[in-house]
């Protein structure tokens, strides 16, 4: 037999329609989840954050005081630090120069002080203030 | 003593050779010269056409020198390409080779790889409607793959008679990658789409070059589970690849094992194509659908790729899609050669590794489908 008749004898128009239909699902499948992969990775590594802020939303007190991003992302050693860097900041009145920061930070015994402003930095806590200086950022507190 | 000198003369090669031997060997001389003076992947080309010579020396039957009789050392060798051992090594050892990050950093070229997997199922239909047998079509179809093991492999299972034209024809096309694809790729896409640039892809993390393996295993094998012996050994090379506390095991992998693999395929392989067996019509059949196999693929996934550029904001090079059969890296090298005619400064190479290895797992999957359907 041959031609269209062989193939319709021997099931071939159903088996290529859903070999290339089982080709097409598996690929895009592993692609839709490859695609996800470091999605669900970075949620993975947020963990910590993203379950504060799920406890945030069963909190069953009206606390007004919402909870912004920035408090979530940092550990308790760094809002500590902010605590410590805030009062040091008033000490040493606005704009501030950084190293003078650091310097009093040093003095003052607080561990890393050139990792911890530089992630209160990164938070937005401290903010330059586009003449060479510093300024404590009072909406990032709020 | 002139009785046995006689006895002796009649059972030389000499005397029990006829023009098929001599056609043969012409063939076996002709892979190792475009092996060796042009280069056309002479890993295999050159085994392969070695292989073809020990196939086709005229030995009378019962010493054990012929690959098709029992007691005979080839037909223990032979035994790795039958059983489908040596294409799950060779997968392995590809697995232990390749890079995925491409692949991770845009997923959506794997689409490309799957649209090139349409030559199988159009050659398939093809074969069928020539009159071969469903078994024999589905080997025949699985050439467009572009994939020589997972070829070797599923004719082994199917129709393992046919081991021999499937398997040189499969490798002679992916050795002419480099001549039977540009025209089609110029055929098929305007310069305005050869010059497209690709965007730079994202650095891929370490940890997802780790997990990959494993989710793609899962979730390939669970929906085509009869691809499990190529899959399952691509992937867990790329693990030893990328696990980095296997270093050693993917070294073994990628270089002694496949290199060993390679040579007794390759040998083997070529010793099957005797003239006896080989030098019928059904293969001349199965190297005009292997050829046509080949053009289809190469168009299907230029095509979707042209497809897929009607609904993306940022386009992809239509070229690309020729990379979606899977002969690694030559399709690839294709893409980028053609690319760079147009424009040279143009690098698509790293581009098209993602289709051309999504097209290897497709591929797999779709000798896996065929399996399933037809080995019952």
């Amino acid at each position: 037999m041959y031609g269209l008749d062989a193939i319709s004898a021997h099931n071939g128009w159903h088996m290529a329609a859903l070999g290339i239909s089982i080709v097409f699902t598996g690929l895009i499948l592993l692609s839709f989840t490859v695609a996800q992969l470091h999605n669900i990775l970075r949620l993975f590594d947020n963990r910590d954050a993203y379950y504060k802020r799920i406890r945030g939303l069963f909190k069953k007190n009206n606390n007004k005081q919402e909870v912004s991003d920035s408090d979530l992302s940092l550990s308790n050693n760094v809002k500590e630090a902010a605590g410590q860097c805030k009062l040091l900041i008033e000490r040493i009145g606005e704009p501030f120069p950084l190293p003078r920061l650091i310097e009093l930070s040093e003095k003052c015994g607080m561990s890393h002080p050139y990792s911890t402003i530089n992630d209160l930095i990164l938070a937005g806590f401290i903010v330059p203030d586009g003449k060479g200086y510093y300024v404590w950022n009072q909406d990032e507190q709020n | 003593m002139e009785n046995l000198l006689m006895e002796f003369i009649s059972n030389t090669g000499f005397a029990m050779a006829d023009y098929r031997h001599i056609i043969m060997i012409t063939v076996g001389i002709i892979f190792i010269y475009l092996g060796i003076a042009k280069h056309y992947e002479p890993l295999l080309l050159v085994p392969i056409g070695f292989g073809i010579l020990i196939g086709n020396i005229p030995v009378f039957k019962g010493l054990g020198l012929s690959l098709y009789e029992s007691n005979s050392v080839l037909h223990y060798l032979y035994f790795g390409v039958t059983s489908g051992t040596y294409p799950c090594l060779i997968f392995l050892g590809i697995g232990a080779h390749t890079d995925f990050s491409t692949l991770l950093a845009r997923p959506v070229l794997m689409l490309l790889g799957a649209a090139a997997q349409m030559g199988i199922f159009l050659t398939f239909l093809g074969a069928l409607a020539l009159g071969f047998a469903p078994k024999e079509a589905a080997s025949i179809g699985i050439i467009g793959g572009a994939d020589g093991p997972t070829a070797i492999f599923l004719s082994a299972k199917l129709a393992p008679h046919l081991i021999g034209p499937i398997a040189v024809a499969a490798y002679s096309y992916m050795a002419l990658v480099p001549v039977i694809q540009p025209p089609i790729m110029r055929l098929l896409t305007t310069r305005k789409e050869r010059l497209v640039r690709m965007e730079e892809p994202r650095v891929v993390s370490k940890r997802e070059k780790i997990i990959f393996p494993v989710i793609g295993f899962l979730l390939c094998c669970f929906i085509a589970p009869a691809a499990l012996p190529l899959l399952g050994m691509l992937f867990f090379g790329n693990l030893l690849r990328e696990c980095m506390v296997a270093e050693r095991l993917a070294h073994a992998a990628r270089t002694s094992i496949i290199d060993t693999v390679t040579i007794l395929l390759g040998i083997t392989v070529g010793a099957s194509t005797q003239a006896d067996v080989f030098l019928t019509p059904q293969s001349v059949g199965i190297f005009a659908l292997g050829a046509a196999s080949f053009a289809v693929a190469t168009a299907s996934g230029l095509l979707f790729a042209k497809f897929m550029n009607l609904f993306l904001r940022k386009k992809i090079n239509p070229l690309l899609g020729a990379a979606g059969v899977s002969a690694v890296p030559d399709s690839a090298r294709v893409v980028q050669m053609v690319g760079q005619a147009e424009d040279p400064t143009n690098f698509l190479l790293m581009h098209a590794m993602a289709p051309n290895i999504s097209g290897v797992i497709g591929s797999a999957i779709g000798a896996g489908i065929l399996w399933s359907f037809l080995g019952g």
